[in-house]
């Protein structure tokens, strides 16, 4: 247990998605008020944007950051899609599918144990090998099918189930995907010694290290984590999409900063927990959601959502002077 | 607040340069100041004494605006005023040394003393003329360390930080100086260079106000006393003459025994052997340290002693050389490594090296014993709250709850935390790089009852410090550390200080 508790983050975050409840209700006449279908609805389509922050949540919380996120969810889409299709129509097999997932993680796993080699090894800042990694990612991604999407091929239905099948016609898979990996999550940070680990790391690297944490490991294991994590929202998008876009996921690791801050990681490390991360996408989302149904047009979307975000980090650092 | 009478008459018949009357100041419930009295006379040096917690960083903050005073007054130059910024207070004149350092490490000495005051034309900054200006000014206050002012920070060792960081002080006018442990990193040469810098601006006519834990020092450059003891003045009176006993009493309220004696030295099984080690630091070291010893290492700031420490911790890479713990033969990769042979260490800089401060004493106190607290999935809070409370309660760390932030602790309770936090398994060799570094005169003399109390329990002790009598008090033998080598042993008692000074400086020779 770290001595950071959620418990004072939790109360403010909370009120802010009572009040911007109530704000969509009442000011704007917008409906979001949270019926179970209506939360389904809310949970399903932060779900990739959740599981990315978690991972993102780590990489922060160890004062590093994984810019890449974004395109290893286009590369591990696009090579798992890849790999299904490479036999054409021939009849679905379990055993096919998941070689295909497979592959698709371990592309992602890849790029995560690069950036957290560098970043453990190197002296280079985390900042710029993973923006380095984002274009590597990227041009990787492109390099498939002349950069076209690929469609999934037709017999995989149980490749598209997993965006698209809802279990009781009531809660669809990225759904559950994303609550599993939040509780996984929690787990991991909030019970493990390597979580307590990372705690100490982000609070203070040198600490750590002399008092015997195997500071280097920690860190690529949490970059193989994060990659990892967008390599699983990336076969949810592929799923949910019917194919693979090579050029996809851009600015998905700016929406999973997002998160994460608004939940209360903060920027200087050692600062953070998986409960503030999902309410923070779940704010986001809110936003997201409320806005589109109020039919306020994109660019002030965008700009509400800008002025959102300073507005909760700015009221997160006040309170904690 | 009533109206007072102009200020009383002082001894030199002249208002006193800085005064101040009943200052409280307080922090929620906790009471700071408790009416402070205090006053500083052109040309002297005051020496401001008391235990951590006793106030005298609040007084320090409230005289250099960064605390506005609750109640009570502040004159200077017989004028009442209120100094309500740092900005004030650097008009008045009172520049303040913090114990923290305050320099960017990545600028040169001459950038880092003209900080915010740079010369300028135009909008654009004069760097020869600052160059010139840093230089001049080095050489005025007759610190030969710092000559090369384009050198950047972060390549001088701590003792020169702090030579610039007093530089930098002295670059404006400064009417009233304030130093807080401006020593606790200067060797004993530095140190004295330092006081004929103080003695300098003192026979110039400026106050300076000096806090020290070292009595020594204050014996050898205040002019007159005032102690603080729970946030108020227990009295002033003047330096000559005053006895040291009486004067700890003062501050503590209590007796203290004798702080120096040593056990009779033990033979006993070699513990930790170390063959020709050499790294970028240290240059062919071997020695040999027993079960139940303690091994003093007397060096200069600069002198490798830390590289050293650091070494055989695992932290700075060995080239060369074999370690040998417990008669077996052992590779220091990682403190990992060291921790594994039963090598451990208490670094010299424990905000930086030591402490995750954004955390609890639990905290810190339990990290290196994740594994008996968190076995298998769901951590154990009881067997956590076991180890910190042990090592709470047989350390006497006292102050705070143990939930409570260790930023909050003091320097002595935060360095008790971290020598008791590794005794949950007693590990064969312990080394203590400078641990009374900051540390109030009560936990100082407790950490060396703990010393000696940990070596009479068969633990290996390597001591180092820049406080030769502190070396030289407790162990039963001392290694002079020179330019990464050792230099000579000497035996405690068998050898003056003086004679020992002057080999660790290169002026004694080797003949002794």
């Amino acid at each position: 247990m770290s001595a950071r508790t959620g418990a004072r983050r939790v109360g403010p975050l909370v009120a802010a998605i009572v009040a911007l409840l109530l704000f969509f209700r009442f000011v704007l006449g917008v409906e979001i008020f949270l019926s179970p279908r209506n939360l389904i609805n809310l949970m399903e389509q932060i779900s990739v944007d959740a599981i990315l922050a978690f991972g993102m949540t780590l990489t922060i919380l160890i004062g590093g950051i994984d810019l890449s996120v974004g395109r290893v969810t286009a590369l591990t889409g696009t090579v798992t899609v890849y790999w299904l299709a490479r036999n054409g129509d021939a009849p679905e097999s379990a055993v096919e599918l998941a070689t295909a997932l497979i592959v698709g993680l371990g592309a992602a796993a890849i790029v995560g144990s690069v950036n957290g080699t560098l970043a453990a090894k190197s002296r280079m800042p985390p900042f710029i090998i993973t923006l380095a990694m984002l274009m590597v990612t990227r041009g990787l991604a492109l390099s498939f099918n002349e950069a076209r999407p690929i469609p999934v091929p037709r017999p995989e239905a149980a490749f598209l189930a997993i965006g698209n099948y809802q279990i009781l016609d009531l809660v669809p898979i990225p759904v559950v995907v994303m609550l599993a990996v939040f509780f996984a999550m929690v787990v991991i940070l909030h019970a493990t010694r390597f979580g307590q680990h990372l705690y100490a790391i982000g609070g203070n690297r040198e600490a750590a290290r002399f008092a015997g944490i195997a500071t280097e490991r920690h860190e690529i294991i949490v970059y193989v984590l994060c990659s990892t994590l967008a390599g699983v929202a990336g076969i949810i998008q592929a799923s949910q999409l019917n194919a693979a876009v090579p050029a996809a996921g851009e600015g998905l690791e700016l929406n999973a900063i997002a998160a994460a801050v608004v939940g209360g990681t903060s920027f200087t490390g050692g600062v953070g927990t998986m409960h503030g991360t999902l309410l923070g996408a779940i704010i986001i989302g809110i936003l997201n959601k409320g806005l589109n149904q109020a039919g306020v047009h994109f660019s002030l979307q965008y700009l509400v959502k800008g002025l959102v975000i300073l507005a909760a980090v700015y009221l997160d650092v006040w309170r904690r002077k | 607040m009533n109206v007072t009478p102009p200020s009383r008459a002082t001894g030199s018949g002249e208002a006193p340069l800085v005064e101040l009357r009943g200052v409280v100041k307080r922090f929620g419930s906790v009471l700071a100041l408790a009416g402070v009295d205090f006053h500083l006379r052109r040309g002297e040096v005051h020496a401001l004494l008391g235990e951590n917690g006793a106030g005298k960083s609040t007084l320090i903050k409230v005289l250099a605006g960064i605390h506005a005073p609750d109640e009570g007054e502040i004159w200077i130059n017989g004028h009442r005023t209120a100094i309500r910024s740092v900005a004030d207070a650097g008009r008045w004149g009172i520049r303040v040394i913090h114990q923290e350092l305050s320099l960017v490490p990545g600028l040169s000495i001459a950038e880092n003393i003209y900080l915010g005051v740079e010369p300028h034309r135009w909008g654009l900054v004069r760097r020869r003329a600052m160059r010139a200006d840093a230089a001049r000014l080095v050489e005025r206050l007759g610190i030969d360390e710092l000559q090369e002012v384009d050198l950047p920070v972060e390549r001088l060792g701590v003792a020169h930080r702090q030579l610039v960081e007093i530089a930098k002080a002295l670059s404006q006018e400064a009417r009233v100086l304030i130093l807080d442990e401006p020593t606790s990193s200067l060797s004993e040469v530095e140190t004295e260079a330092l006081f004929s810098t103080l003695r300098r601006l003192r026979a110039a006519g400026a106050g300076l106000i000096y806090i020290s834990h070292r009595l020594e020092e204050i014996e050898r450059i205040a002019d007159r006393i005032t102690v603080l003891r729970d946030g108020a003045s227990v009295g002033t009176r003047a330096a000559a003459g005053v006895d040291r006993r009486e004067l700890v009493r003062w501050m503590v309220d209590r007796d203290i025994g004798d702080v120096f004696h040593r056990p009779a030295p033990a033979s006993a099984d070699v513990a930790l052997e170390a063959r020709s080690l050499r790294s970028a630091a240290v240059h062919g070291v071997s020695f040999c340290i027993r079960r139940g010893e303690i091994l003093g290492i007397a060096g200069l700031v600069g002198s490798g002693r830390s590289s050293l420490a650091r070494a055989l911790f695992g932290v700075e890479r060995l080239e060369e050389g074999q370690v040998f713990a417990g008669g077996k033969s052992v590779q220091l990769r990682s403190p990992r490594d060291a921790l594994a042979a039963g090598i451990v260490l208490v670094p010299e800089d424990r905000r930086r090296d030591g402490l995750v401060l954004i955390e609890s004493v639990a905290f810190n106190i339990a990290l290196p014993w994740t594994r008996r607290w968190c076995r298998g999935v769901w951590p154990s809070r009881s067997r956590r709250r076991e180890i910190v409370d042990r090592t709470v309660q047989s350390f006497r760390i006292g102050g705070a709850d143990a939930e409570a932030c260790v930023a909050t602790l003091s320097g002595g309770n935060q360095q008790k935390g971290l020598v008791g936090r590794w005794m949950e398994e007693a590990p064969r060799v312990l080394i203590l790089d400078e641990p009374t570094r900051g540390v109030d005169v009560g936990a100082r003399e407790e950490m060396f009852r703990i010393i000696i109390a940990l070596a009479g329990s068969g633990m290996a002790v390597i001591l180092i410090s820049s406080d030769l009598n502190e070396v030289v008090g407790l162990s039963h033998r001392v290694l002079l550390y020179r330019d990464g080598a050792i230099d000579g042993e000497v035996l405690p008692g068998a050898t003056s200080l003086e004679a020992i000074m002057a080999r660790l400086t290169g002026a004694g020779g080797r003949g002794s």
